[in-house]
């Protein structure tokens, strides 16, 4: 921990909450998410002993200035600098800032020596964020005995597709959670679990740097932490480069989720099935801009897949799955496309059992995953393209159905073997009497 | 003349006789030991089969993604292939051996170079594999890294990878054998100037539609701006 940061915990001595923001070039946004917090903490948590914690990694564009700026006399701020190192320079993450896995460390190590009850970290980047989203981050760990919060938001049903048809259906099969939002990058934690973060070595590898998210929400899920959601809105944040790299997009969030289904293989071996998350907050309907998908360039990018890298493809997939694949590219009309839940699952657990086998081209196949999923986007739009949210939703739960369903499949491929054994989610770590709606 | 022929004859036959006398009984023996090789060839190989596991082995050359370069499937065993090059290695062995039994100046000369030949042999070996491990990489990273980026012809783009790595091991491995290293060299050379020749005029010839094009994506990109929204994935 940086000199500054000590120095500072030295004179806290003690807080109840520390909110972090790790910021880098965000000085659009930072002002406004720092206001946010102070009036969230001053109208919620005034008996609280607060302070914000802004970990900057080095931002050129005056973010730092911005947080002075926005900075109201009562309430603690604290502002760090993270130092970037050379690897987080030249591998920029394409979800997250750079180094926000770093901020996130020298974040619960303050809050951990300052003994706080809970932690929340929000993105730099949010347009929507509200002082209420503290009290629903925050509540739940304080008042409910939670462990880890997770976001819930509102979202286009073209919106958040990586989320929507890999990673909530994957880590709600594999550890029995139906957490909506795995990768949402707006949390609140207790202190057992920032506590639990801290013991853990594998803050400077791949998975932390780059899937910070869902390293978090995994191992909150995974080691039986109490977690629950809650209903923060819109989640309206600075537009993402378009021009983003998708295949490396991709090959960041799915390298972090089978890195870590390797580590936690014993855990998900013997859960089965799921249990819902509780969900606090007031749900309500927001207007969502209305996104525009074009169809054609997906069906084209997953038929010249089929054609171009069904060599890649053969490294990964069963033969069955990858014939399906090629008829499916060689089939009829646009409008008839249709890639199935079961072909979609089947899919993703070959590659991920590819990715835990091929270390040294582990990135090179996890990208070639990119005209398969553009084919799952197209196929799931043609589906959605008449059909309302909740229906949309319904959909989506078909889809982590049949990826529950087929986890003995898993199972057979990854361990070599047919599941012998089963056991529900665990209970979590933390007991309370009852859950209690904030 | 009968009696000519009967002097030609016997001079053939006590000459073939003779060479008999000097030659049979290293050939006999010469067989016998390669029998015997032969045979130690098998035990070893039926031994290999039966007592290395070789489940590390398997493993790591899975993780390494070296099974995948052997095989498609990336179904290697090692148990086989240690026992396989054991068998040949003692067979080998035993050719060496009977061959020097004859003690003439061919036979001396030609277990001599392959005795000197076989670590140069091995190296070049290596080198070539290590090539072809290397370009089955790189062709598939460029290949998928190609058809992600929508450039034209991806798989073109992976061969001339490929290509060029393994023609770079060629010379190498041709280099340690000291096996015409300048002809290989000039092909590489001839290969890679026409590669760069081949690309400078596709890019010369079009370069003008390349950029007409570009400039027409940017200034539609600019009327519309609804691609940006496929982009938010997470």
């Amino acid at each position: 921990m940086p000199a500054e940061a000590r120095a500072a915990v030295d004179h806290l001595r003690r807080a109840d909450i520390v909110v972090g923001i790790p910021s880098y070039n965000n000085s659009k946004t930072i002002g406004h998410v720092v206001q946010a917090a102070q009036a969230g903490l001053a109208k919620y948590f005034p008996g609280f002993n607060s302070i914000i914690v802004n970990s900057d990694g080095g931002s050129k564009d005056g973010t730092p200035e911005v947080v002075t700026s926005a900075h109201l006399q009562d309430a603690q701020l604290l502002m760090l600098h993270t130092p970037l190192k050379p690897v987080h320079r030249l591998s920029f993450p394409y979800h997250g800032i750079p180094g926000k896995g770093s901020a996130f460390r020298m974040i619960f190590q303050m809050a951990s020596m300052l003994d706080a009850k809970a932690c929340v970290v929000v993105d730099s980047d949010l347009r929507s964020i509200t002082p209420e989203w503290f009290d629903l981050l925050i509540r739940p760990v304080v008042d409910g005995g939670f462990d880890f919060v997770a976001p819930y938001y509102h979202r286009h049903k073209y919106d958040g597709t990586i989320t929507n048809s890999i990673v909530y259906p994957l880590t709600r099969c594999l550890y029995g959670q139906r957490l909506r939002q795995p990768i949402g990058g707006d949390f609140g934690v207790s202190r057992a679990l920032f506590n639990r973060y801290l013991e853990r070595d594998d803050w400077e590898t791949d998975v932390a740097r780059f899937g910070i998210d869902i390293w978090m929400t995994t191992i909150a899920v995974a080691e039986g932490f109490k977690v629950c959601q809650s209903f923060l809105g819109a989640k309206l944040h600075d537009a993402k480069d378009p021009g983003a790299d998708l295949s490396a997009m991709l090959q960041q969030v799915t390298s972090s989720v089978f890195l870590l289904m390797r580590e936690y293989q014993e855990t998900w071996r013997i859960r089965t099935g799921s249990e819902p998350a509780p969900l606090f907050g007031f749900r309500y309907d927001v207007g969502l801009d209305p996104v525009n998908v074009n169809l054609t360039r997906m069906l084209d990018a997953f038929r010249n897949g089929a054609a171009d890298l069904s060599g890649v493809w053969k490294l990964c997939l069963r033969p069955d799955t990858l014939s399906a694949i090629t008829a499916l590219a060689r089939s009829g009309r646009p409008d008839d496309f249709h890639l199935d839940d079961e072909l979609w699952v089947r899919i993703i657990y070959e590659f991920a059992c590819s990715a835990k086998s091929n270390r040294l081209e582990r990135a090179t196949l996890l990208k070639s995953i990119t005209p398969l999923y553009l084919g799952r986007v197209a196929s799931f739009v043609i589906e959605t393209a008449n059909l309302g949210a909740a229906e949309v939703e319904g959909r989506i739960e078909n889809l982590c159905l049949a990826f529950e369903r087929m986890k003995p499949y898993l199972i057979e491929i990854w361990f070599g073997q047919p599941v012998t054994q089963t056991a529900p989610p665990p209970p979590a770590r933390t007991e309370l009497a009852e859950r209690q709606e904030v | 003349m009968i009696k000519t022929l009967e002097q030609l004859l016997e001079g053939v036959v006590s000459g073939i006789l003779a060479h008999l006398n000097s030659l049979l009984p290293p050939l006999i023996v010469a067989v016998f030991l390669f029998a015997v090789f032969l045979m130690a060839a098998v035990a070893v190989r039926w031994v290999l089969t039966k007592v290395v596991k070789g489940a590390g082995l398997d493993r790591f050359l899975k993780e390494a993604g070296l099974s995948n370069m052997l095989a498609d499937r990336g179904d290697v065993h090692t148990t086989p292939l240690v026992a396989g090059a054991a068998f040949w290695l003692i067979l080998l062995a035993g050719a060496l051996v009977g061959l020097s039994l004859f003690n003439t100046q061919l036979t001396s000369r030609m277990v001599e170079s392959v005795v000197f030949l076989l670590p140069r042999l091995v190296t070049a070996g290596l080198i070539l594999l290590a090539g072809v491990w290397l370009a089955q990489l790189l062709s598939r990273s460029v290949l998928v890294w190609a058809h992600n980026e929508c450039v034209p012809a991806p798989r073109r783009w992976a061969v001339v990878a490929k290509v060029i790595v393994v023609m770079v091991a060629v010379v190498a491995a041709s280099e340690i054998l000291d096996f015409a290293p300048h002809v290989f060299f000039a092909a590489f050379v001839i290969l890679a100037s026409g590669m760069v020749l081949a690309a400078s005029l596709a890019i010369g010839l079009g370069g003008r539609d390349a950029v007409r094009q570009y400039l027409d994506a940017r200034a539609s990109e600019r009327e519309s701006q609804e691609e940006k929204s496929l982009w938010n994935h997470l």
